[in-house]
C-alpha cells in the first residue's frame, strides 16, 4: 500500500511541476496609508435590487483602530462590512480600504460572516482549515508548500493547538469561530472586518478572541459588529449605524500602528 | 480451488474488462466525491442521462460514439445552467427539466435508428465488449480527470466547503462548479460502456458515500471510495461471469453497494 502511496504522490507531484502558478489576484501593496477605511457619501443595499441599507456615510477608521459597529438589527451593519469586504458592490460615493477601492481578492483584509455558510459533514481538519488562510499566498495549481509555521503559530495564539486533528464538524460554535480568525491570520490580514463574532459564543472562547484582538497588542485594524453594550468601552471608536446614516460617536485615541 | 478467481484470466475479454473497471472506477470514485459533498448527485445523474441522445446522435450521423456523449452531457450541464440563472427556476428544477428532455431526445432518435437491441449495451452497458480503442478512450479520459482533480485540489476542497472564502480570495467559485460540471461529464463517458447510461450515476455516488463514511479529509474519502469502487466493479465481473443471469453493469452496481452497507452500519458514528 505505501509503494502505492508514494507511487501516487510522485505522479500528483509530477503534475504540479508541469503547472504554472497564477495568482488568484492581483498583488497588493504592503502597509496601511494612515486610513484603513475612509468612506464619502457612502450608500449601498444588501441586494442589487433591494432597499437602501444607510445612505451617505462618511467616516474614517485609522489604522491600527479597534472600531466597534453598532446599531439595531436591520441598521446595515452588515451591509457595511460585506461593502468593505468587497462582496456586496456600493450603489454611491466613494470608499476606500487599504488605500484602494474594495474588491476581491485582497489578502490583507480579512471578514468574517455571522454565520459563515460552510458545507456541513464536510471531511476536513481543523488544520487544514487555518492553512486555507496560506491559499491568498499560492495561487492556481500550486500545492501548500510553505507557511505551516505561520499555521502553528495561529493555532496556539487562539488556543487551537490540540484540537488541530479534530474535523471541523465536531467543533463547537467557539471553537470554528477561532480557527477562522486563525485562518484569517494566516492570511496576513492586517484589517479584519467580524460581523458579531460573539453571537452564540462560549466563554472560553470568548475570553481567547477578546485577548487575541484587544489585549495582545497586534496590530490590526479591526471593524467589528456588536450588540453588546457593555463591550464598548474597549473599543477606540464606535460607528453607530441608525435610520439608515452612520455616525462616528468617539474618536480613536492612542493607536497609531503603522505597518512597514 | 482458486479456478473461479484464475480461469476468467484466461480471457481476454475478462482482462480488458478488468482494467476498464479498475481506471473508471479509480476516477469516479474520486470525481463522487464532491459529487458527494457538494450534493450534486441529481446534477451527475442528468449527466449521465443525457448520454443517450448523444451516443444514438453520434450512431446516425457516423461520427465516434464518445464525442456524441460529451457533447451531449457538456449541452446538459450548459442549459441546465442557463435555465436556472433567471429568476423563477431553481438549478433543481432546471436539472430536471434538462435531465427529462435529454432522455426523451434519446428516445426519439433511438426510434429514429430502428433498432432497439443496439442500444440495450448503451442503457444498461456491456463490459464484456471493451475494446482496445475503448481502453485508450478510458484511460486518456481518467488521465485528464485525476490530473485535473489533482491539479484543483485545494481549489475544489475549498470551494466546496467554503464558496464565499474562495470569492473573498479572488478565486471564482462558479468556475470550479464549471469544473466540476465538465469533469463528470468526461467522467460519465468513460463509464458508459461499462454499467450503462442508466446506472453510471451509482458509481458517482456509491463509492463516494462509503468514502464519506469512512474519510476524515477528502483524500481520504477518495482512497475509501476508489477500494470500494475496485471491490465492487472486480466483485460484479467475477458475479456476472459466473451467473450469466446478471448483467455485468448491473452486478458491478450490486457489488458497490455491499461495502457501502457495512460502511452504513459499522462505520463509528460521527
Amino acid at each position: 500500500m505505501s509503494f502505492f502511496a508514494s507511487l501516487s504522490r510522485h505522479l500528483s507531484d509530477a503534475v504540479f511541476e508541469l503547472l504554472p502558478s497564477i495568482p488568484y489576484a492581483p498583488k497588493e501593496k504592503p502597509g496601511c496609508p494612515g486610513n484603513a477605511v475612509e468612506a464619502s457619501g457612502l450608500s449601498a443595499s444588501a441586494r442589487p435590487d433591494g432597499p437602501i441599507a444607510f445612505r451617505d456615510a462618511t467616516f474614517a477608521i485609522p489604522c491600527g483602530c479597534r472600531t466597534a459597529l453598532i446599531g439595531p438589527n436591520g441598521s446595515g451593519k452588515s451591509t457595511l462590512l460585506r461593502v468593505l469586504a468587497g462582496l456586496t458592490s456600493i450603489r454611491s460615493g466613494k470608499v476606500l480600504i487599504g488605500g484602494e477601492s474594495p474588491r476581491l481578492g485582497r489578502s490583507r483584509i480579512a471578514y468574517l460572516a455571522q454565520r459563515p455558510h460552510l458545507a456541513e459533514q464536510f471531511p476536513l481538519k481543523l488544520r487544514r482549515l487555518v492553512q486555507m488562510g496560506t491559499y491568498a499566498h499560492h495561487g492556481w495549481f500550486e500545492e501548500c508548500r510553505h507557511g505551516d509555521e505561520s499555521v502553528d503559530r495561529a493555532l496556539k495564539q487562539l488556543g487551537l493547538t490540540e484540537l488541530a486533528d479534530r474535523p471541523v464538524y465536531s467543533l463547537s460554535g467557539g471553537q470554528l469561530q477561532r480557527a477562522l480568525i486563525a485562518r484569517a491570520v494566516v492570511q496576513g490580514a492586517e484589517v479584519l472586518l467580524l460581523d458579531e463574532p460573539y453571537a452564540a459564543l462560549d466563554q472560553p472562547s470568548r475570553e481567547i478572541i477578546d485577548r487575541f484582538l484587544f489585549e495582545q497588542g497586534h496590530a490590526f485594524t479591526v471593524v467589528m459588529a456588536t450588540h453588546d453594550p457593555a463591550d464598548l468601552g474597549r473599543f477606540d471608536r464606535i460607528l453607530e449605524m441608525r435610520d439608515g446614516s452612520v455616525v462616528t460617536r468617539h474618536a480613536c485615541s492612542g493607536h497609531d500602528h503603522r505597518h512597514a | 480451488m482458486l479456478e473461479p478467481l484464475t480461469q476468467p484470466l484466461s480471457e481476454p475479454f475478462f482482462v480488458r474488462a478488468l482494467v476498464a473497471v479498475a481506471l473508471s472506477g479509480a476516477t469516479c470514485a474520486c470525481l463522487g466525491a464532491y459529487v458527494v459533498l457538494r450534493r450534486m448527485a441529481f446534477v451527475s445523474t442528468a449527466l449521465t442521462h443525457s448520454i443517450l441522445p448523444g451516443v444514438v446522435g453520434a450512431l446516425l450521423l457516423g461520427v465516434s460514439p464518445y464525442l456524441g456523449a460529451l457533447a451531449a452531457a457538456l449541452l446538459t450541464a450548459a442549459g441546465a445552467a442557463w435555465l436556472a440563472s433567471r429568476k423563477g427556476t431553481s438549478e433543481d428544477s432546471a436539472v430536471g427539466v434538462m435531465l427529462s428532455v435529454m432522455f426523451a431526445a434519446g428516445i426519439a432518435l433511438m426510434q429514429q435508428a430502428n433498432s432497439w437491441r443496439d442500444f440495450a449495451g448503451l442503457l444498461f452497458g456491456s463490459v464484456v465488449s471493451v475494446g482496445g480503442d475503448d481502453l485508450l478512450v478510458i484511460g486518456a479520459t481518467a488521465a485528464i480527470v485525476l490530473s485535473g482533480l489533482r491539479a484543483l485540489h485545494k481549489e475544489l476542497e475549498l470551494a466546496s466547503f467554503d464558496e464565499e472564502y474562495v470569492s473573498l480570495l479572488g478565486a471564482r467559485p462558479a468556475l470550479m462548479r464549471v469544473v466540476l460540471l465538465v469533469l463528470v461529464a468526461l467522467g460519465s463517458v468513460a463509464c458508459v460502456r461499462l454499467v450503462g447510461a442508466l446506472l453510471t450515476t451509482a458509481l458517482f455516488v456509491i463509492p463516494a458515500a462509503t468514502g464519506v463514511l469512512l474519510g476524515r479529509t477528502v483524500p481520504q474519502v477518495m482512497a475509501w471510495g476508489t477500494a470500494c469502487a475496485l471491490a465492487g466493479g472486480v466483485g460484479g465481473l467475477y458475479l456476472s461471469y459466473h451467473v450469466p443471469a446478471v448483467p455485468s453493469g448491473a452486478g458491478i452496481v450490486l457489488c458497490c453497494a455491499l461495502p457501502y452497507l457495512a460502511a452504513r452500519i459499522l462505520a463509528p458514528r460521527r
